[in-house]
């Protein structure tokens, strides 16, 4: 029944009731990461789409419906310009979304680019934080965190960290966690 | 507190170990003996059955346990040896539940229930006293210096809710049950079928012979069974449901709530008290229209939440209310609606697959298709309408509550100091619509429940109401401009 009351007259009149950004914006370098991966995933995608559809407009298979035929070689065209989109503008929007901070006791982070999410996690609450790196983040010198508490709904992760800001900031989150740490699981 | 002494299981415990395979292998061996008289087979059955109980008389002689002040272990030492220690400190749960067999010879199985990380361990069996004894001490953890004066005074123990016999009536409505007669009857016949052709009773002639006289019956008895079968599902239903939840009783004792089940099967869950961050109801329309609602409860770190955390499986409102207010507290009320934005969204979402499908069907030209796609997004209306008409949240200084869904239509109310984190999801419509979803992050029951599509400020608000100090650092601090007034009707 740890009730955490941090400011008493914090209500001090009709504030706001909007959530301001984060305060630290992540690595620049998150968005070659983002194009990277992108890139690798839609250029996969519309290599297959390219496939299918000269497959479908060349075999001689008798069960093609007459009217996928006409309409196939749109396929590769659709995938290609998604693709594009994911390659070239997604991840600077992403970029311009992605923000975290850490205050005394709270980690607060707002992900996301088409769809958003802000999520707020005590650090009271958190049971592991993990660090990983995949082979791109490596390349790139990038690192992600993750937040793990009791419920998969309040776990966060940062993505696209610069790897000495993560470690450093793993381990004081771990630490402070650790201090921190109350029963309510 | 003297260490306790390594203990066996209930001398009975190798019968009701042995129960099953002795009723298999006296089947078999009375089979053979009808077909082959005392032939080879016949030994053999018998000689395994003579093994078969040495081996449980020689696992209940090797199988021991001992209570310490910190833990409990279990030693097996048949074959290789091992020893499973749970830390008392971690158990969360235990079970006392009875096969048949077990009732007839006065014994129980006890089950340790301790997290994930604890695991979890079974004594198969003790006596009925045993196991009371035991889940008493287990449970009742608290610093044996300050505990072990009143606990030897018994403890008291208070009943919270009783289930009556009419509610069984409610069976049919939940529709869970309903499918039981084909159950039944499909695992009856699966057991014919195999019994006759391991007998060599089963043959291809005979086969088509019962096809040709299943499809040669008259219409008129085909119609006639047909009815039964309509009567029988409701039937069999509330027999189904009141042989697994005959006398249900809920009680209140030493810091758990244990519920007790079951007529065939009688089992006993106890949750611990300070280990249950909520509550759940649950209703379906037909429920909803005869007032009926399933209580369950939201537990930390309980394996097969869904039938151990059951509280009532039907009830009255009032009833489950009530035992809600006495198992967490009162509930918090009334409900907020969500703002009339979020009508369409779940109009479009309950719309959108057929009209998606649809579009598709009349590009591609069938006719057919889109006119069922058509019918299907009609009814989808009500449906939407309904599940806009059931989303609800509120909170006061303990609880909150969230509400929502339609066919499944859940409320959970949860405790304020259970929630781990929040999570704010705005999609771009969302945006457009000033809409956003709140999850509150739970580490019990699904980890998370949604209160969908709520204004952006009433939802900024409403987390910043039950844990201030987590979300006011985070609002944005100036612009006094025109307040945008608390968009929701009160009503």
């Amino acid at each position: 029944m740890t009730k955490v009351r941090g400011t008493d007259e914090a209500a001090d009149g009709p504030s706001p009731p909007r959530l301001r950004a984060p305060a630290h914006r992540v690595s620049p370098r998150a968005v070659a990461h983002w194009a990277i991966e992108a890139l690798l995933l839609w250029g996969i995608g519309s290599g297959l789409a390219w496939g299918v559809a000269a497959w479908v407009r060349t075999s001689d298979w008798s069960g093609r419906p007459e009217w996928l035929v006409e309409r196939i070689a749109w396929l590769p065209v659709v995938i290609g310009v998604a693709g594009v989109f994911m390659v070239a503008v997604a991840p600077v929007w992403r970029y311009r979304v992605h923000r975290w901070e850490v205050s005394s006791d709270v980690v607060y982070t707002r992900t996301g680019w088409f769809n958003r999410e802000w999520l707020l996690v005590p650090v009271g609450r958190i049971q592991t934080v993990d660090t990983e790196q995949g082979w791109i983040e490596r390349l790139l010198g990038l690192a992600t965190i993750e937040i793990n508490t009791a419920s998969h709904t309040g776990s966060s992760e940062v993505a696209g960290l610069p790897v000495d800001v993560a470690t450093g900031l793993a381990e004081v989150l771990a630490r402070r966690a650790h201090d921190l740490r109350d029963d309510a699981t | 507190m003297s260490v306790a002494a390594p203990q066996r299981l209930h001398p009975l415990t190798f019968v009701v170990g042995a129960v099953r395979e002795l009723l298999a292998l006296l089947a078999a061996g009375a089979t053979v003996l009808l077909v082959g008289g005392a032939s080879m087979a016949f030994y053999f059955a018998l000689a395994a059955l003579a093994i078969g109980l040495l081996i449980h008389v020689a696992s209940w002689a090797t199988f021991t346990y001992t209570l310490f002040d910190d833990r409990i272990e279990l030693r097996r030492a048949l074959i290789g040896r091992s020893v499973k220690s749970i830390p008392r400190e971690r158990i969360r749960g235990v079970d006392v539940s009875a096969t048949l067999a077990h009732r007839l010879l006065g014994v129980a199985i006890l089950h340790i229930d301790a997290g994930a990380d604890g695991g979890e361990g079974t004594l198969n069996a003790v006596s009925r006293t045993e196991a009371d004894r035991l889940r008493g001490l287990l449970l009742a953890r608290t610093a044996p210096a300050d505990g072990a004066g009143e606990r030897d005074a018994g403890p008291p123990s208070r009943t919270l809710a009783r289930m009556r016999r009419r509610w069984f009536l409610y069976a049919p409505l939940s529709g869970a049950y309903l499918l039981t007669p084909f159950a039944l009857a499909g695992s009856l016949l699966g057991t014919l079928y195999n019994l006759g052709d391991d007998l060599g009773l089963i043959t291809r002639d005979r086969l088509t012979r019962l096809g040709h006289d299943v499809v040669g019956l008259p219409p008129v008895v085909a119609a006639v069974l047909g009815v039964l079968l309509l009567v029988a599902m409701p039937v069999m239903s509330v027999v189904v449901f009141a042989l697994f939840n005959w006398e249900f009783t809920v009680t209140a004792r030493d810091g758990s709530i244990v519920a007790e089940r079951g007529i065939v099967t009688r089992r006993s869950v106890s949750l611990e008290r300070r280990r249950i961050r909520g509550v759940e109801l649950t209703d379906n329309p037909f429920e909803r229209a005869a007032r009926v609602v399933r209580l369950g409860a939201l537990v930390t770190g309980l394996g097969d939440a869904v039938h151990r955390g059951r509280l009532l499986p039907a009830a009255p409102r009032p009833v489950a209310a009530r035992l809600a207010a006495e198992v967490l507290g009162p509930l918090p009320g009334p409900l907020l609606r969500h703002p009339p934005a979020a009508r369409g969204r779940r109009l479009v979402r309950a719309t959108a697959g057929p009209v998606v499908v649809g579009v598709f069907a009349a590009t591609a030209g069938h006719a057919w298709v889109v006119a069922l796609c058509a019918v299907l997004a009609v009814c989808a209306v009500p449906l939407g309408l309904d599940r806009y008409r059931q989303l609800g949240h509120a909170a006061d200084a303990e609880r909150f509550t969230l509400r929502a869904g339609s066919l499944r239509r859940r409320q959970v109310v949860i405790d304020h100091s259970a929630i781990v984190g929040w999570r704010l999801r705005q999609t771009l419509f969302q945006r457009r619509l000033d809409l956003a979803t709140l999850d509150a992050g739970v580490g019990a029951g699904d980890g998370g429940y949604p209160a969908t599509d709520l204004a952006t400020a009433d939802a900024v608000t409403f987390a910043a109401s039950i844990t201030p100090a987590w979300v006011t650092p985070f609002l944005e601090t100036p612009t006094p401009t025109a307040s945008p007034s608390h968009a929701v009707d009160t009503e």
